[in-house]
């Protein structure tokens, strides 16, 4: 077998240990999307904004559970090491960032599935919410499963250049990201400025995308385009930043700190 | 040129984000180390030897000199076919905190791209050789430091590495776990032909264990040479009066 496979099979494993021992990991995946889709759901309900309007916040719901999973597994890629104290280790070995970013990112996709079956499933059971035709979906979801690789990779990269310090945004640069990308309402609703950064984010193409199978009409053009070519970039220039900060890292001693 | 061989090693560390602090750590290191000797580096807190080993596995990049090993120059990088034969066990050692002594030892194991089969043989034989049996199955949280030091170092021999660097391996251990460790030291030197660096503040180990040690202070090696050699140096009787003498002076 390649020995790249192995690799990140390694990390997989690594990932898939901790997410069966630890409890937090279990809300990850069951408490906090379904608060969240309960919560958006009964609150569309109140407000009485119509099946349309209604679809929308809860797709803004099913992308934010998914995105939220996934990106957390690939932080968790660099974190777990950081926070057991064996960054060192990890890195003595003969592994590169790929390795553990892709085996980590391959875990979140599987959990982040999980996620959106359950997260679908109850929706339509709840509140007789329907997917759109099935590419539109596997487009969205593939699009949605990038950009929680990109907001991961960048945790990473913050980690490996300011030092553990800036862990917290593990879980709330995601949320700035969802916020920016128009995650419960129209890009065309921000600021101009906003709508601006807004396009400079992949997954703001992903979700408009999704929601056109619900007849909403986009703020943005060649919305599967634009979204993958900009994935594409942001992943490759995160690759040579995540380098940059380990070379950085390296050289200030800040491995060793992560380690001891 | 010696199997490794350092040459001007030298490491500052800033620290602080706006009143830049600089602690220098290594001025001007040179040290030879041959094929399958023990060696030893001895001296006190602060010294810098565990910045040399960190230089060593290029996890610590120097600000200038240079390492060669095998006559190549891995001063910036160790491409990856060379990570394989090298490994390192620290004293107080870390490793991911709910996993099982097993589990760490498949997952390392599987970093060294070991094939399934290949990994599951190592991982037993492994936990056989370092008598973890009673232990395979208890989270690394769990253990207690002599498992955990014992745990470490099956593991840094899971690649087979050529060369192995020991920074404090029995740091905080009771008596009877430290004759321990220093047993499965002896017996890996023995059965596999490896290279090994070791650090240590205790000087009778340094005695039993290393063919040749080098004296670092203040970030500079004072003294190289076999026991002997140091004894006959410092006209001290053993390692550990010729620790006190150098340290001293």
């Amino acid at each position: 077998m390649n020995w790249r496979i192995i690799k990140i099979y390694a990390f997989m494993y690594r990932n898939y240990i901790f997410a069966r021992r630890n409890i937090f990991a279990f809300f990850e995946i069951i408490f906090w999307p379904a608060v969240g889709i309960v919560s958006v759901g009964l609150m569309g309900s109140f407000l009485d904004v119509g099946s349309k309007t209604l679809s929308f916040l809860l797709t803004g719901a099913i992308f934010s559970g998914i995105l939220q999973v996934t990106q957390l597994d690939v932080s968790y890629g660099l974190l777990y090491d950081v926070w057991s104290k064996s960054l060192k280790q990890t890195f003595l070995a003969p592994v590169d960032h790929y390795d553990y970013i892709i085996g980590s990112w391959i875990f979140g996709i599987i959990r982040g599935a999980i996620v959106f079956v359950m997260l679908a499933f109850f929706s339509r059971w709840a509140f007789d919410f329907f997917l759109p035709p099935f590419l539109i979906v596997f487009i969205s979801l593939a699009g949605v499963v990038l950009s929680a690789l990109i907001i991961g990779m960048s945790v990473n990269f913050f980690v490996l250049f300011f030092g553990q310090r800036i862990d917290v945004v593990a879980w709330s640069f995601s949320i700035l990201v969802m916020l920016l990308c128009g995650i419960y309402y129209p890009v065309s609703f921000l600021p101009d400025f906003f709508i601006v950064m807004a396009s400079f984010i992949p997954l703001t193409y992903f979700l408009e995308y999704f929601r056109t199978g619900y007849g909403f009409s986009p703020e943005f053009s060649f919305l599967v385009v634009k979204g993958f070519l900009l994935s594409l970039v942001y992943i490759f220039l995160l690759f040579y930043l995540l380098q940059f900060a380990y070379d950085r890292a390296r050289k200030n001693g800040l491995i060793l700190r992560l380690s001891e | 040129m010696e199997y490794i061989e350092m040459k001007s090693i030298c490491k500052t560390y800033i620290s602080g984000f706006f009143a830049k602090r600089k602690t220098v750590a290594l001025r001007g290191v040179n040290l030879s180390i041959r094929k399958g000797e023990i060696f030893g580096l001895l001296g006190p807190n602060g010294a810098g030897k565990t910045t040399l080993l960190n230089i060593l596995i290029s996890q610590l990049l120097s600000d200038s000199g240079e390492l060669w090993i095998d006559e190549r120059n891995y001063t910036m990088e160790f491409p990856m076919f060379f990570k394989k034969k090298i490994n390192m066990c620290s004293g107080n050692p870390n490793f991911p905190w709910c996993m099982t002594a097993q589990e760490i030892l498949r997952f390392y194991s599987l970093l060294y791209g070991l094939r399934f089969s290949d990994c599951r043989m190592s991982v037993e034989k492994s936990i056989k050789m370092f008598e973890l049996e009673k232990y395979a199955d208890t989270r690394f949280d769990e253990l207690s430091t002599g498992i955990k030091q014992r745990l470490a170092l099956a593991k840094s021999l899971l690649n087979s590495p050529e060369i192995l660097l020991l920074d404090e391996p029995t740091i905080g251990l009771d008596p009877a776990a430290s004759i321990k460790i220093r047993e499965l030291i002896k017996d890996i030197r023995r059965e596999r032909n490896i290279t090994i660096v070791l650090t240590t503040h205790y000087m009778r180990e340094a005695e039993e264990l290393c063919d040749r040690a080098a004296f670092i202070k203040n970030g500079r090696i004072f003294a190289v040479g076999t026991r002997l050699e140091l004894q006959n140096l410092t006209r001290r009787n053993n390692l550990e009066e010729v620790f006190i003498e150098l340290a001293n002076n």
